[in-house]
């Protein structure tokens, strides 16, 4: 079970990143940042209850759905902002522009592949990779139930399972690739997949980030003493569309309601004062300087400067 | 003093040698460790250096190539292969964008130190899926070197220079040259990466090869020599970084530039660096360019119509002739 500092860390984190969220919405309003982008509400329970269980040291492969996970994995918010304005305060330093090629390798953020499940296999190399140096770092790699269904998957998967290796794959299914279902894509459970690498599998409802959190614990736990892989399937919901401003015509009323009704932050929050670790007060007090440091990240952000000509034939060779 | 042995030796020597040399070096491939791989170039290596750096993998080309990316981003210089050179294509978003990308796409927070190397080649009745020169298949993917040996001094030192560089090196090795036997020099022995080699003067004819080609390339111009054409063999050393002021030097003395590729004619190396003369240093040509390759079909499996499909020495020769008549 999560102690109570751990919950309070969970649910300060996931406020922060549904913050800067919002706070992106407003810079892409203003036209400071490009609207590609796939937000993450409803997936902060999944994001930051698995990678709040990792060390600094321990590697994160993240998905394009949101930012909760790289936030949570200690990036700074005002180099995120930076990445979104394409500018000199990102990490990329203003080459990449968006969600896709964040990283951070101080935090053991290793970046993202852009074809998604790609990640998978870089995952299963920086896995073995600690496993050869003998190092006691643990990998987690998130995708969706989208990407679960390529067969980069399998191969990653299998040498996973034959070689025991410290990694977990963490499976976001909110149900939907884009705008196919997973009914209409996916033949039996994620979850029982893990059983047929030899690994283990656990299933975890996303709505709950301090459940997903003890799962991951324990997942990072044995990857650590070197007893293998872990697969987690979390069930998660799209509050919103696949992007900013999917209409979602391919969905039902019914079941953006339901969603509606899942928001892991909405249901962290009752349990944090259900459970006495914080009162009404001490949660809003949280939440004002959540949203005053997301305030400042990208007020400090704006000022960055734009790349010019002379980055575009650097760092393609060392 | 130099010692003869052959190319797939060489490659054994260049990768003990970095092993010893550098505990993060890897190797990783299908049947590379306990077999000592299917061509035998890798036997001893499992023994030296055990399971955890002679690794035999599954088979699973994406694995391999994407896997080496991120030991490579975490600290090892994986050596990596594919069996045959061309499933490259059966991990070709892993070769073609996260190895030779992932540096750039993350704004340079990362070097990506790993070779791939890809046996490449007909030898007999492969057929189309098992005796390609992919090599040109990277040239639209900025980011890795392309490396090509043709003879075993060159194989050794390209290899140890390619394991010590921080840029990912697709590592051509064409399996027809694995017994080809030549004096490779004592000592630590490193080769430049995207050097030229002069490998003979000449004056009326510049022929450009790499890998197998290049031996093709010197009996060609041999046969020349007794009918009075001087021909100068140039050996790139593989498409990327290309040596193109070398290549424009010996034009320049020659007036005339054959290029021979063993991949089919079109799309291929020769193509493009035929482009890269016409648009750079056309005044200095004297008649046009020929390029020789395999014809443009799928590489037969029966080899009596392989050995028909592929370039010779007596292509080369009378693409030669032609341009002197």
């Amino acid at each position: 079970m999560t102690d109570k500092d751990t919950r309070i860390a969970i649910y300060r984190t996931m406020y922060t990143a549904q913050a800067w969220e919002l706070a992106l919405m407003r810079l892409i309003d203003e036209g400071l940042a490009p609207p590609s982008y796939h937000p993450g509400r409803g997936s902060e329970g999944s994001e930051v209850g698995a990678t709040l269980a990792l060390r600094k040291s321990d590697y994160l492969l993240y998905d394009h759905r949101g930012m909760s996970h790289i936030i949570a994995k200690g990036t700074p918010l005002k180099a995120l902002f930076g990445d979104f304005l394409g500018n000199s305060f990102g990490t990329t330093r203003g080459l990449g522009a968006g969600i896709v090629h964040v990283a951070d390798p101080d935090n053991g953020v290793l970046g993202q592949s852009g074809t998604l499940g790609g990640s998978q296999l870089i995952a299963a190399g920086a896995a073995l990779s600690s496993k050869i140096r003998k190092t006691d770092q643990v990998t987690m790699c998130f995708f969706g139930d989208g990407a679960a269904n390529r067969g980069t998957f399998h191969e990653a998967a299998n040498a996973a399972g034959a070689w025991k290796l410290p990694l977990i794959f963490v499976i976001q299914n909110n149900g939907w690739a884009v705008s196919t279902s997973t009914e209409q894509a996916t033949g039996g459970r994620y979850v029982d997949r893990a059983h047929g690498y030899g690994f283990v599998g656990e299933w975890v409802d996303g709505a709950d980030a301090f459940a997903v959190h003890d799962v991951a614990q324990r997942a990072v736990d044995r990857a650590r003493r070197g007893e293998g892989a872990t697969l987690i399937e979390v069930k998660t919901v799209r509050l919103t569309g696949h992007y900013a401003g999917d209409p979602q015509a391919y969905r039902t009323t019914d079941d953006k309601e339901l969603a509606a009704t899942q928001d892991p932050i909405v249901l962290a929050r009752a349990k944090l004062i259900e459970l006495g670790d914080l009162d009404e007060e001490g949660v809003t007090d949280l939440e004002l300087e959540a949203r005053a440091a997301v305030d400042v990240a990208a007020e400090e952000a704006k000022p960055g400067i734009q790349p010019t000509a002379d980055r575009i034939d650097q760092y393609i060779y060392a | 003093m130099p010692r003869t042995i052959s190319y797939s030796q060489a490659i054994n020597e260049a990768l003990t040698e970095e092993m010893e040399r550098d505990e993060r070096v890897v190797l990783m491939g299908e049947d590379v460790g306990r077999m000592g791989g299917i061509f035998g170039v890798t036997p001893g290596i499992y023994e030296k250096f055990g399971a955890d750096r002679a690794i035999d993998t599954p088979i699973s080309e994406m694995l391999i190539v994407g896997g080496a990316v991120g030991m490579a981003i975490t600290g090892l210089r994986p050596v990596a292969e594919l069996q045959f050179a061309d499933f490259i294509f059966n991990a070709a978003d892993e070769t073609f964008s996260k190895m030779s990308k992932w540096r750039y796409m993350h704004g340079g927070q990362f070097t990506v130190p790993m070779v791939l190397r890809l046996p490449e080649g007909a030898t007999g009745g492969g057929g189309a899926e098992h005796s390609q020169c992919p090599e040109a298949a990277l040239l639209e993917h900025p980011g890795s070197h392309i490396v090509v040996a043709s003879n075993p001094a060159d194989a050794k030192g390209l290899l140890k220079a390619a394991i010590r560089d921080d840029n990912p090196v697709a590592f051509f090795e064409h399996k027809g040259l694995y017994a080809m036997k030549g004096e490779v020099p004592d000592g630590d022995h490193l080769v430049e990466i995207g050097k030229a080699d002069i490998k003979r003067q000449g004056t009326d004819v510049t022929i450009v090869a790499w890998g197998k080609m290049v031996g093709l390339s010197l009996k060609a111009a041999e046969q020349l020599q007794k009918q009075g054409i001087s021909a100068e063999v140039l050996d790139t050393r593989g498409l990327r970084p290309l040596d193109t002021e070398a290549i424009f030097a010996s034009i320049e003395k020659t007036g005339r530039l054959i290029i021979a590729q063993e991949a089919p004619k079109s799309g291929g190396g020769a193509s493009e660096i035929a482009a890269i003369v016409a648009e750079e240093a056309l005044d200095l040509l004297e008649a046009p360019i020929i390029r020789v390759g395999a014809m443009d079909v799928p590489i037969p499996q029966n080899a009596m119509l392989e050995a028909l499909v592929l370039p010779t020495s007596a292509d080369i020769e009378r693409a030669a002739i032609s341009m002197l008549r």
